[in-house]
């Protein structure tokens, strides 16, 4: 999926400016690091792409969706096509693993053998067959996080969105993430990943787009966080081309049928 | 249909998980809606009562001598409020007292020739039409006189206003005080679960899909509670209605004490229990999903 930004500018009550004029392309099944201070903008950007938010000037453009003047009932539609992992997961804590996977594709009204068949699949894919009737609360944040992930997968969506999803995790957890991530956009899905880890962006040599104060000041197809050499042991970030069980997850998956519910309340 | 079986699902776990405040409202709408049920049958056996005095109320009407009785009888039936009319010639009129004086009858034997004139017995529709329809038989020139229970016919009319205005104000009170326990119940589950309806709505679930639940648990919990408040009614007003006609005998033909119409009335209660409970949830739901899913 292809993003647009158009002179985008995002104002906060009262006067607070999260992003100036920001203007940039990432085509289909690139794969995008978004870095920054605490602040500069990072995560409005990202929301701005969810469509929690709306842009106070400018444009967003996802697809063939205009976020801006996007309907209220077509939201959902489009959500389905975005995975989306977060720094705090935002699992449901009352549903286990499996539930919490299910989910996204019964409000799809996914009949319950294929939501059965699809939410197993990747659940092993991302190695938490063993857990999957645990609660989040009885899960480290790498599992955690391997379910966020699991259910932004279950949808094949065409973009994936990490907001700091390494940010709560250890060197290795974090690595195995990571992995995760490079193997679903080497099937062609579009990831855009915040972080502050600069050892990540260097291992990967992917884009990069830098904010500060909510300006775009770099934006470098493989420029890496700072400009440093590699042999420092970071090749366990690095991006393998070759697509993993989680990827094969995607392309695997069956495609959505939109479904249409009314949506009046 | 399978997003049918999926809503079921999640109401079903709704009401499980928070079973205490399911639990509160559904005794709250009971008690409420028994209220509500017990007023309004109240207020009916009033209506009842009134309606049976006031087909008592008569209108007596005594003629002048030497006019013409047919005439005067057809003037009388013309008029709007007349319901009925039954004319008693002086012989009728006097055996009639005769009846009604019993022992003390020989007293009339005193008077010589019967003094009573021709009479006619005036129904009226409604009780608030005798005054009017008194000063327009005592303004005709054939009508010697008038009597009517003229008190009696102040205080029933009164007493008929206020128990309408009473019924109605504990009506009202009883759906508002129901109509807020449902909206509260479901504010506050919808309020404990906004961060769980942020994230499905963020995954791609449409509102209607994450509201749908939450209106049939106020709805179901509301038709609970009036299946409760009709359980009450029937162990409690049946015996009611037996006591009093036990101690009041002459209530007996003025009191609702029909079983269809008590069942047709309990129909009523059940459906309407669950229509507040429909209603209540929808509004809150909408208002809540609406400020949830605005983006900033």
């Amino acid at each position: 999926m292809k993003i647009i930004f158009s002179g985008v500018t995002k104002v906060f009550d009262p006067d607070i400016v999260a992003l100036r004029d920001i203007n940039l392309r990432i085509d289909k099944g690139e794969f995008v690091y978004v870095v920054g201070a605490t602040g500069s903008g990072k995560s409005t950007f990202l929301r701005l792409i969810t469509r929690e938010l709306l842009p106070t000037r400018g444009t967003v453009s996802a697809g063939s969706f205009d976020l801006r003047g996007m309907r209220r009932a077509d939201i959902p539609y489009y959500r389905r096509d975005v995975g989306l992992v977060a720094q705090d997961f935002k699992l449901i804590p009352t549903l286990t693993v499996y539930e919490n996977i299910a989910f996204v594709m019964e409000a799809m009204a996914v009949p319950q053998r294929v939501v059965s068949y699809r939410t197993n699949e990747v659940i092993e894919q991302v190695g938490l067959w063993r857990r999957r009737f645990m609660k989040p609360a009885q899960l480290s944040g790498g599992e955690q996080q391997r379910v966020a992930i699991a259910r932004a997968l279950a949808n094949s969506p065409s973009l994936f969105i990490a907001d700091e999803p390494t940010g709560n995790l250890d060197y290795r957890t974090a690595s195995d993430v990571m992995k995760i991530l490079f193997s679903i956009n080497a099937a062609g899905v579009t990831v855009v990943m915040s972080t502050h880890n600069q050892s990540i962006v260097n291992a990967s040599r992917q884009r990069v787009i830098e904010l500060a104060g909510g300006r775009l000041v770099r934006d470098e197809a493989s420029g890496g966080y700072f400009a440093q050499s590699r042999g420092d042991g970071q090749e366990a970030l690095a991006p393998d081309r070759q697509p993993s069980p989680a990827a094969r997850a995607v392309s695997s998956a069956p495609r959505r049928e939109r479904v249409n519910h009314d949506d009046h309340a | 249909m399978t997003t049918l079986k999926y809503v079921l699902r999640d109401m079903g776990r709704l009401v499980v998980n928070h079973w205490v405040l399911g639990l509160l409202t559904l005794i709250t709408a009971a008690v409420m809606l028994w209220i509500l049920g017990m007023t309004t049958l109240f207020s009916l056996n009033v209506e009842n009562l009134l309606s049976h005095l006031e087909s008592e109320l008569t209108i007596q009407a005594y003629v002048k001598k030497g006019s013409d009785v047919e005439q005067v009888s057809r003037k009388i039936q013309a008029l709007e409020p007349v319901y009925a009319l039954k004319a008693y010639s002086p012989a009728e009129s006097l055996a009639k007292l005769q009846e009604k004086m019993g022992s003390q009858s020989r007293a009339l034997d005193l008077m010589g020739d019967n003094p009573i004139p021709w009479n006619f017995e005036i129904h009226v529709r409604e009780v608030g039409q005798v005054e009017p329809l008194v000063r327009t038989l005592a303004a005709m020139p054939e009508i010697e006189d008038v009597v009517y229970a003229g008190m009696v016919v102040q205080r029933i009319s009164a007493l008929s206003a206020v128990s309408s205005r009473v019924a109605l104000i504990m009506f009202v009170l009883a759906v508002v005080i129901t109509a807020l326990v449902v909206y509260n119940t479901i504010h506050i589950s919808l309020y404990s679960r906004r961060e769980e309806i942020g994230i499905m709505y963020l995954v791609g679930a449409t509102r209607t899909y994450i509201a749908t639940p939450f209106v049939l648990e106020g709805t179901l919990l509301a038709f609970l509670g009036a299946l409760i408040a009709v359980g009450g009614i029937a162990l409690t007003y049946f015996p009611g209605i037996a006591l009093l006609q036990g101690n009041l005998p002459f209530l007996t033909t003025s009191l609702i004490g029909d079983t269809r119409v008590i069942v047709r009335f309990c129909v009523l209660l059940a459906g309407f229990g669950a229509t507040l409970g429909w209603v209540c949830s929808y509004l809150v739901v909408a208002r809540f999903m609406h400020s949830v899913t605005r983006p900033e």
